[in-house]
């Protein structure tokens, strides 16, 4: 089974070297963005996955979407994509041009799951604890999970930070 | 431990009031696929090799493969509640089970958990299943005998404390038989035993563990099960496990023997988890590192020298060596030793104890095949006294396979070859040995000497036995104290010789076998 990041990180790393030389690392970003979007779309899969439609074609129907959303090497990157056949590599891309950006620029995407919403206070004070803890800058996305029962749990990539009440009930009932 | 429930909660809480929450950090990643026990892992960046990884559900698996993107994981235990998707967390330890003395006495699978019904193992030890074996400052010669007990063995093929002899031979030619007369006779010489059972029957590892508790064996023995039933990972991971368990005895100036029986299974399960992990196959799809999986569990046995035994016991050892000797079984395929394996830890052991079909089938059991089976460091280990009796035996045997093939025109030979054949003959018959009757240093050296001195050669083969068993229970009645006297000091003084000489004749003189 060959992993999709496998596959994905030749076009990730290939997009973010150009955008970074043409110095459009965030307009880069929101064409990615706006492009897995439409690539998950279940209609749009189906066309390109029907082998009886061109690949031109394929093309055709996709640009039109994207119409003036996106920049013309985003463009590019598209057409190459569904010439080679790997338009549903287009989430993962985006997910690894993301890893590359924050890497360059030097901060770290973080999840930061809560068991209820956070204000802006306590968002600001955790942040800067895990700043503190990863020795990097934060871009924390805070989501709510009621299951966490009360505390935060913070994801970092593969990285967890676990200080939910549910992850110390489990420690608990591990070591019980 | 019985407890009762007032008790119980009270544990509990005492943990709940103990128990600091930290704020836990590890590493996560995702299941993308579930094959034969085989998963493989997206994410987990910083898993180790041969890391316990935790699945949903209490179970654990092992970090077999680290790749780019993803982990392959074999799974110990069960897997069928695992789905994709599913969370998988690094624990930061690697695979590790229960050691100790209080693991005597029992039968425990190949993580440690006891199976025999007889409640938790009471130890707090433990120890990781892989460890690099003891390195060459740290190590000291083989210079004291293991006594197998059987005279085949102990006089031709001796083995030392911190040897690796094999034992090899095709099904059913009594290989598992040496190994259990080999537990059996380490019963008070503070030898501890552990037999690791691997990819057998169920049935067949019952009937091993009740012949040991019929002979008192179990005291001093552990046994380490990775049944036929098992994953190939816990087949894979027994002889570590046991090995391990056997070192905590070395490591604190004890002396052990373990029992991997068979390393052609373990073979077989590493060869299940590489195909299934798609590591390239090599000769008869044996992955590249098949060598390797033996080569380091062997060489974890050895004998090392008291220092190190008091440097790993923090001092509370002194001035005593610790042993781990190891008997590794072996099945081959139609008495084929060069295929793969068998060449494999043929080459890596200190000698091997080659079993042969032919032989167990006309009946000379144990089925030792002299010629084959040599023992590289034994020498050097073995009693004094069978040493210098067990000399004769050997080249006896010798000189008769090369006149065995004369046998039947014994009436046209000239007078020597005729006397060796017939000596040959006796001492062929006088090798075999019943199981689960390992015989002492003493009874070994009568029996040695009775042939070496000829006593035998004026008896008809089919007696040999008879007088033998005879000789032996006349000794035992009317000589004990020179017995015990040969059994404590294992010399072989004149004193000694003429003592076993005049009992021999005054036995022949009863005539009574």
């Amino acid at each position: 089974m060959t992993e999709l990041a496998t596959l994905a990180r030749p076009y990730a790393e290939a997009a973010f070297k150009r955008a970074k030389q043409t110095e459009t690392a965030s307009a880069w970003s929101e064409s990615l963005l706006f492009l897995s979007v439409v690539a998950q779309d279940r209609d749009l899969i189906a066309i390109i996955s029907n082998p009886k439609i061109s690949k031109d074609k394929k093309i055709e129907v996709v640009l039109d979407i994207c119409q003036d959303q996106i920049q013309d090497e985003a463009k590019n990157l598209l057409k190459l994509l569904i010439e080679n056949g790997k338009l549903q590599l287009l989430p993962k891309i985006t997910a690894l041009y993301e890893q590359y950006k924050a890497e360059d620029e030097g901060y770290v995407n973080v999840d930061l799951y809560s068991a209820y919403p956070l204000n802006k206070a306590e968002q600001s004070n955790y942040v800067a604890k895990l700043e503190k803890k990863l020795n990097k800058k934060v871009n924390a996305t805070v989501l709510v999970d009621k299951s966490l029962i009360g505390g935060i749990l913070a994801k970092a990539g593969d990285k967890v930070i676990d200080g939910s009440i549910s992850g110390q009930l489990h420690q608990l009932a591990k070591r019980l | 431990m019985q407890l009762n429930p007032s008790e119980i909660s009270d544990l509990i809480k005492k943990k709940i009031e103990n128990f600091d929450a930290n704020l836990e950090a590890h590493t996560e990643g995702t299941v993308v696929s579930v094959t034969d026990g085989i998963v493989r892992v997206h994410g987990l960046s910083e898993a180790m090799q041969g890391e316990m990884l935790e699945f949903p559900g209490g179970s654990y698996g092992m970090a077999l493969n680290l790749e780019r993107d993803s982990v392959g994981v074999v799974m110990l235990g069960a897997y069928q509640h695992i789905t994709e998707g599913d969370t998988v967390k690094c624990t930061g330890r690697i695979l590790e089970v229960p050691v100790g003395e209080a693991l005597l006495g029992r039968v425990v699978d190949a993580l440690g958990n006891p199976i025999d019904g007889k409640g938790s193992i009471d130890t707090d030890l433990k120890s990781p299943i892989e460890k690099i074996a003891p390195g060459v400052i740290a190590r000291q010669s083989v210079d004291q005998p293991v006594q197998i007990g059987l005279k085949a063995i102990d006089s031709m093929i001796p083995v030392g404390r911190g040897q690796r002899e094999l034992i090899i031979g095709d099904r059913q030619t009594g290989k598992t038989a040496i190994a259990i007369d080999a537990i059996i006779n380490q019963k008070g010489t503070g030898i501890k035993c552990i037999y690791v059972a691997i990819g057998q029957k169920r049935s067949s590892i019952a009937n091993v563990v009740r012949k040991l508790e019929e002979h008192g064996a179990m005291d001093h023995t552990i046994i380490v099960v990775a049944s036929a039933s098992e994953s190939a990972a816990l087949q894979f991971i027994a002889p570590y496990t046991g090995c391990s368990m056997g070192e905590y005895f070395r490591d604190n100036g004890q002396d052990a023997l373990i029992i991997y029986d068979d390393l052609t299974k373990q073979a077989w399960a590493y060869r299940q988890i590489s195909l299934l992990l798609r590591r390239p196959p090599g000769r008869e799809a044996y992955p590249g590192d098949v060598f390797y999986i033996h080569s380091r569990l062997l060489e974890r046995a050895a004998r090392i020298n008291a220092e190190e035994v008091e440097k790993l016991t923090n001092g509370k050892v002194k001035g005593k060596t610790g042993s781990l000797t190891a008997l590794p079984i072996i099945e081959t395929q139609g008495g084929d030793v060069s295929a793969f394996v068998p060449t494999n830890v043929i080459s890596i052991t200190d000698g091997q104890i080659f079993l042969e079909t032919g032989l167990f089938n006309s009946g000379i059991r144990p089925a030792v095949n002299a010629g084959l089976s040599v023992s590289r460091v034994g020498g050097a280990a073995q009693t004094k006294i069978i040493k210098k009796l067990g000399g004769g035996t050997r080249l006896d045997l010798a000189q008769y396979r090369e006149l065995a093939a004369f046998a039947q025109f014994a009436s046209d030979l000239d007078e020597s070859t005729r006397k060796q054949i017939e000596r040959g003959q006796r001492v062929t018959e006088l090798m075999k040995q019943n199981q689960y009757a390992p015989m002492s240093v003493a009874e070994m050296s009568v029996s040695l000497y009775a042939a070496n001195t000829g006593f035998l050669d004026n008896l008809e083969v089919k007696a040999v036995r008879d007088f033998e068993s005879a000789l032996l229970a006349f000794m035992k009645s009317e000589e004990p104290a020179l017995m015990a006297k040969v059994n404590e000091t294992g010399d072989f003084s004149d004193e000694i010789k003429n003592g076993i000489h005049s009992a021999i004749e005054r036995f022949i003189k009863t005539s009574s076998w």
